[in-house]
């Protein structure tokens, strides 16, 4: 009988081991609103929507709903989910934004035909996180800019209706459609002298949003589907974050506790 | 609001210290197109506005240009205070600017007539003439129309980037082409569809007033009326502001009431005024005049609104006025000659 609590506590020291590796990934991959940016070397491959680079880069699913601006349609819009990835080399931070549209519209040549567009918003001082509908006077965005006639652009906006472009941007894009999706990849290098323009640091992580039109339902301006803040995980934190392990750590170490106290109390009551 | 001396009150927009406006006197017009050409050449000359008519004329009853605008929407709601959306209507509404076979004609020696080079089947005017009534008591006129620089523009309203705005010193009705997107929503939002979407340089672009004439800013420096107004061979338009009291808009709008504005319930108080129309009396099967009226008033009533019926009647008593041999201001202001009375525009400066 001696050797049967040794095991017991053997095996219970094994499983919360397992558990503690497992659980985590099983109960979500990463917290709620972030979206991962691969570490890349040499980002020569990230500047089209296939690179080779990108199967590097994991992405996050980011819902999206009607931005309910005061603009007819505002409140209906059609996309609803957008897929987010991002990498960075040391000079360039990069985003593929993907989603499925069914009409691919890349032209705006008659009165009622509007463009397919994309555009992705950060706070000009990240350190505090603007109002979500295009920032405030006092706390801006940087938004990225593209759309189906390929035209890319850097903005300012200070609010709804304040979208300023930005002359002598760096920003890059490049876009394919492929099987009723866009693939759009924008990129900026990291830092920028400009005031009115984000420099992303690699020392914290950056607040995101995301906005899709669908120029087929006549989507423009505030006729958009609209993301929630979410992050770009810049800063140094583990790719897993810390305290999910530490927390399963802590519970599991509880229970072998536990078990060993109980084992050791019914051994006492038998006297043995 | 100002108020005048005798009473009558000239609304001007918040904000706007004068307001231009036009007198056009539908009883004189040719339909000869001559102010949409003027219009054309100098503003609208290609570069994406190929089909765009900033000043047009059309025949009514008609569909007008584009093609069935009353029926669009826009404006405001019975108050006047909640914007109703209109409808963005196609490039086919408005017309294609066709290609004609002038290399063919003109270079290449074909023998075959100037034409479109497609069946042309729907474009500016396109109904010129048709009207309506039966044969001997049909009826038509010709509807010149630019944008109104209204007093209470929905298009202004319409635009969420503060693209569209009212000049404070004329009330002028302008897009700033910077920071226009090309939304469009000011296309769906005027209910006489004067503003235009430039396909090629992704904005909207409108009448303009020829605010630069107006400023004296031609070769000689010289205040000239717009080019629609001067060109007009019957000289049918008055051009000067509503809030000058001396001026013939002021008179003939406010004190007269014989001016009216066209569909007053779009509610965006238009400051382009229209003298309505009068047609000979209908005519019997035998061919003799009768006591009615050729063009049904109750159509006038939908283009005008009620006050076209006062306005119709005090014309007719101005006629009989002069016809006796008396004087009528109004009869005079509307046959003037003089220049310096049908364009008073430096009453300001
Ligand atoms: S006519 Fe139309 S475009 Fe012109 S001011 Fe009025 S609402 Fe605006
Ligand atoms: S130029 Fe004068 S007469 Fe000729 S169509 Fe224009 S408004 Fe009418």
């Amino acid at each position: 009988m001696e050797r049967r609590p040794a095991l017991l506590a053997a095996l219970l020291a094994a499983s919360l081991v397992v558990t503690t590796l497992a659980a985590p990934a099983l109960v979500s991959a990463r917290p709620a609103y972030e979206i991962p940016v691969a570490d890349v070397d040499d980002g020569a491959t990230l500047d089209t929507a296939d690179g080779e680079e990108w199967t590097q880069a994991p992405s996050a699913g980011v819902p999206l709903s009607s931005s309910g601006a005061a603009v007819p349609g505002g409140d209906e819009s059609t996309v609803d989910e957008v897929r987010v990835a991002s990498a960075r080399t040391d000079e360039r931070l990069y985003l593929r934004v993907s989603w499925a549209d069914p009409t691919r519209d890349t032209a705006a040549g008659d009165v009622r035909q509007f463009a397919d567009a994309v555009a992705v918003q950060v706070p000009v001082n990240e350190s505090a996180r603007p109002p979500i509908a295009m920032g405030s006077t006092d706390n801006r965005v940087n938004v990225w800019y593209w759309n189906g006639l390929n035209v890319s652009q850097e903005l300012l906006a200070g609010g709804p209706g304040t979208t300023t472009v930005l002359d002598d941007s760096d920003l890059e894009s490049n876009a394919t459609y492929r099987d009723g999706r866009w693939y759009v990849v924008l990129s900026r290098p990291l830092t920028d002298s400009s005031d009115d323009r984000t420099t992303f640091s690699t020392e914290r992580d950056v607040d995101v949003a995301v906005a899709v039109w669908n120029g087929s339902s006549m989507e423009r301006s505030g006729a958009k589907a609209t993301s929630e803040w979410y992050y770009l995980a810049l800063g140094p934190g583990p790719e897993g974050p810390p305290y999910e392990t530490i927390l399963w750590l802590v519970a599991g170490l509880g229970m072998v506790f536990t078990t060993l106290v109980t084992i050791e109390g019914i051994r006492r009551t038998r006297g043995e | 609001m100002s108020q005048t001396d005798d009473g009558t009150d000239v609304r001007l927009a918040d904000g706007i210290d004068h307001q231009v406006a036009m007198v056009m006197d539908l009883n004189k017009c040719i339909g000869c197109q001559t102010c949409t050409i003027a219009c054309k050449t100098n503003w609208t000359d290609g570069g994406g506005r190929e089909y765009m008519y900033w000043n047009n004329v059309e025949t009514k009853p008609g569909s007008g240009y584009p093609r069935d605008w009353e029926e669009m929407g826009g404006g405001w709601d019975e108050d006047g205070e909640e914007r109703t959306p209109g409808e963005l209507q196609d490039k086919e509404a408005y017309g294609r600017a066709w290609e004609f076979n002038h290399e063919q004609v003109m270079y290449e020696g074909s023998d075959e007539p100037l034409r479109p080079m497609e069946q042309p089947d729907w474009g500016p005017n396109f109904d010129e003439d048709e009207g309506a009534g039966e044969y001997p008591n049909s009826y038509y006129f010709y509807l010149p129309r630019i944008c109104n620089h209204c007093t209470h523009p929905s298009c202004v309203e319409a635009c969420p980037r503060s693209a569209l705005y009212k000049r404070e010193e004329d009330g002028i009705v302008l897009v700033d082409q910077d920071r226009c997107r090309g939304y469009r929503y000011c296309v769906e939002g005027c209910p006489y569809k004067k503003v235009y979407y430039n396909a090629m340089k992704k904005t909207s672009e409108k009448c303009i007033f020829c605010y630069p004439r107006i400023e004296g800013e031609g070769p000689e420096g010289e205040v000239l009326p717009p080019s629609c107004a001067e060109d007009c061979p019957p000289q049918l338009r008055l051009v000067g502001y509503l809030d000058d009291e001396e001026g013939p808009i002021h008179k003939l709008v406010n004190e007269h009431e014989v001016a009216v504005r066209l569909h007053p319930e779009y509610r965006t108080e238009p400051n382009v005024y229209y003298i309505p129309p009068f047609a000979p009396p209908q005519h019997s099967e035998s061919g003799e005049s009768i006591e009615s009226e050729r063009i049904p008033r109750n159509y006038l009533e939908e283009l005008f609104g009620p006050d076209v019926h006062e306005a119709l009647n005090t014309i007719e008593r101005e006629r009989a006025k002069v016809e006796r041999g008396e004087e009528s201001e109004v009869m005079e202001l509307l046959t003037t000659t003089d220049t310096t009375d049908q364009y008073r525009l430096e009453v300001f400066d």
